[in-house]
């Protein structure tokens, strides 16, 4: 057993005077999926804004790899390894599907090894490779989900958090992109971290699961474990 | 009629120059939504440099690389020192700061070059040039200008399309939170664009010196004229901002040759209030509805 990919400290951090995060503790072991559960307003995306650094942690670390990430600016964070997909699909509509993927592929070196990622990613995702030369902005929510998630996958990173990525997804398309993270951690070996309202889907797929609860972790473990666990399903995911 | 064709070909002249303000200023508008009132007072600094140089050595291709590099540095380091502290506040903060720039600027030269007007030299002839018997209305040097300008948007238009940097720059003005989720270093690309518009607004200062002379407030009519060129091509178009200086040195040609050149500064200003009165997203611009 390997040391945690990423490992979540103590972590305090909110806004103004509230504490969205109030000690929270999450590890995720290389090549596992993690969920993080919880209700709205339970701090899951403020975790995940935490990890990349938009929202700044009074206390506690960040650790990839042994490395603190904690405080650093949001483009360091990325480039250290960490890619973020965030809710509400942050493609860049004013430039092609092209262009977007080669904005996830900037921090890579050389021209020939951007030029390969490309081609790579075009082999995985088929529908990017049909729309490269549209506007972004003509995407729809689907084929605009699996393009931010692509262009993350463009810079290589050692951790992928995912904010919500079925949120107003058709039920068809909210099991393609679960199918996309399962093969993605078992092709690629990728660490992932998946923020879900939809528990039942995102345990389906997860090694692990976190439940957060007004700021706080109130339940970690095996994800089958947690799906069988009636009563803190009832409590706290709802299903 | 050979008057109107004198009159369309120097207003080309004259509205390359407003292009060039007026795309500095989308440039700069494009990455931190901040207008910068004292691009004018920025320009007309490096070609005080450029004339210094060009006193020293004699040479006016020293001088003119000498306003370029002026220009680069002072909108670099304008952005990291002056600016970096009021992006992302309320838009009055960055108004009044580039204001106060421009009064400081103004007043530097001012203490260091004194008041008094000082002709610039053009880079080719000024004599007018004839086809057979008929007068062009325009000089060699007219033609300069206009190559100049437009070499300059083809080479930008370039780097935007076909470099890293460019793609750096769009993403960043685009989406600045996206940009940085994909780790683009946003403050050193905003950096880069008050540079090139620095460089830009350099490159009009030593077009349109030859014509106005050189004193600390000789660019601030050119200034107003060159926001309007961009307010025309909507602010986010650097494309719209050629165009939009073409249309208004033309009409202003017109206006100073049928109806007297007195009239030109008043039409001049007309010229923005109507476009702000009838087409505030300008006549190219993608966005609609913008804060001031």
């Amino acid at each position: 057993m390997t040391g945690p990919a990423l490992a979540v400290e103590g972590v305090i951090a909110g806004y103004g005077g509230v504490l969205a995060l109030q000690d929270v503790s999450i590890t995720a072991s290389p090549g596992t999926i993690t969920a993080v559960l919880g209700a709205n307003g339970a701090g899951k995306t403020t975790l995940l804004g935490t990890i990349s650094g938009f929202v700044r942690p009074r206390q506690g670390r960040i650790m990839l790899d042994g490395t603190n990430l904690a405080r650093r600016h949001p483009e360091e964070i990325a480039r250290a390894g960490v890619g973020h997909v965030p809710e509400g699909q942050a493609v860049i509509t004013e430039l092609t599907v092209e262009e977007n993927l080669r904005v996830g592929g900037l921090q890579r070196t050389g021209r020939t090894d951007r030029s390969r990622a490309l081609a790579d990613t075009y082999q995985r995702f088929p529908q990017l490779a049909k729309a490269r030369n549209r506007s972004a902005g003509t995407l729809s929510g689907g084929e605009r989900q699996i393009l931010v998630i692509a262009r993350a996958l463009m810079a290589q990173p050692r951790v992928l958090l995912l904010d919500e990525p079925s949120l107003g997804l058709a039920p068809k398309i909210v099991t393609q992109v679960m199918d996309l993270i399962l093969r993605l951690r078992d092709e690629t070996g990728l660490t992932v971290v998946l923020v879900e309202q939809n528990a039942r889907s995102a345990l389906a797929i997860a090694d692990h699961g976190v439940v957060l609860n007004v700021g706080r972790v109130v339940a970690a473990e095996d994800a089958t474990l947690l799906a069988a666990d009636v009563a803190l399903r009832r409590h706290y995911l709802g299903f | 009629m050979n008057e109107f064709l004198q009159f369309t070909l120097g207003g080309v002249s004259f509205g390359m120059v407003y292009a060039a303000i007026g795309l500095s200023l989308v440039l700069i508008w494009r990455g931190t939504r901040i207008l910068n009132y004292s691009q004018g007072a920025m320009a007309m600094l490096s070609t005080y440099i450029a004339l210094t140089v060009i006193n020293h050595t004699g040479s006016y291709w020293e001088g003119f690389a000498a306003a370029l590099a002026t220009g680069v540095v002072l909108g670099a380091v304008i952005e990291r020192l002056v600016i970096r502290p009021v992006e992302n506040k309320p838009p009055l903060n960055a108004v009044v700061v580039t204001i106060g720039l421009l009064v400081l600027l103004e007043g530097l030269a001012g203490i260091f070059y004194g008041g008094q007007y000082r002709s610039f030299p053009a880079a080719f002839s000024v004599t007018g040039l004839h086809a057979g018997a008929v007068s062009l209305g325009i000089s060699p040097n007219d033609l300069f200008v206009a190559a100049a300008v437009l070499a300059a948007a083809l080479a930008l238009a370039v780097m935007f399309r076909y470099t890293s940097a460019g793609l750096r720059l769009r993403a960043a003005a685009f989406n600045a939170y996206a940009a940085r989720l994909l780790g683009v270093r946003v403050g050193r690309v905003l950096t880069l664009g008050w540079a090139l518009a620095g460089l830009i607004g350099a490159l009009a200062g030593l077009l349109v010196s030859p014509n106005t002379f050189l004193y600390p407030a000789s660019m601030d009519s050119i200034f107003v004229l060159g926001f309007t060129a961009a307010v025309i091509g909507g602010l986010d178009s650097p494309a719209g901002a050629i165009v939009g200086g073409l249309i208004l040195g033309v009409t202003l040609n017109y206006v100073g040759g049928y109806l007297g050149s007195d009239l030109v500064p008043l039409f001049g200003l007309a010229a923005l209030v109507l476009v702000l009165m009838l087409r505030p997203s300008g006549l190219f611009s993608t966005s609609h509805g913008r804060q001031v």
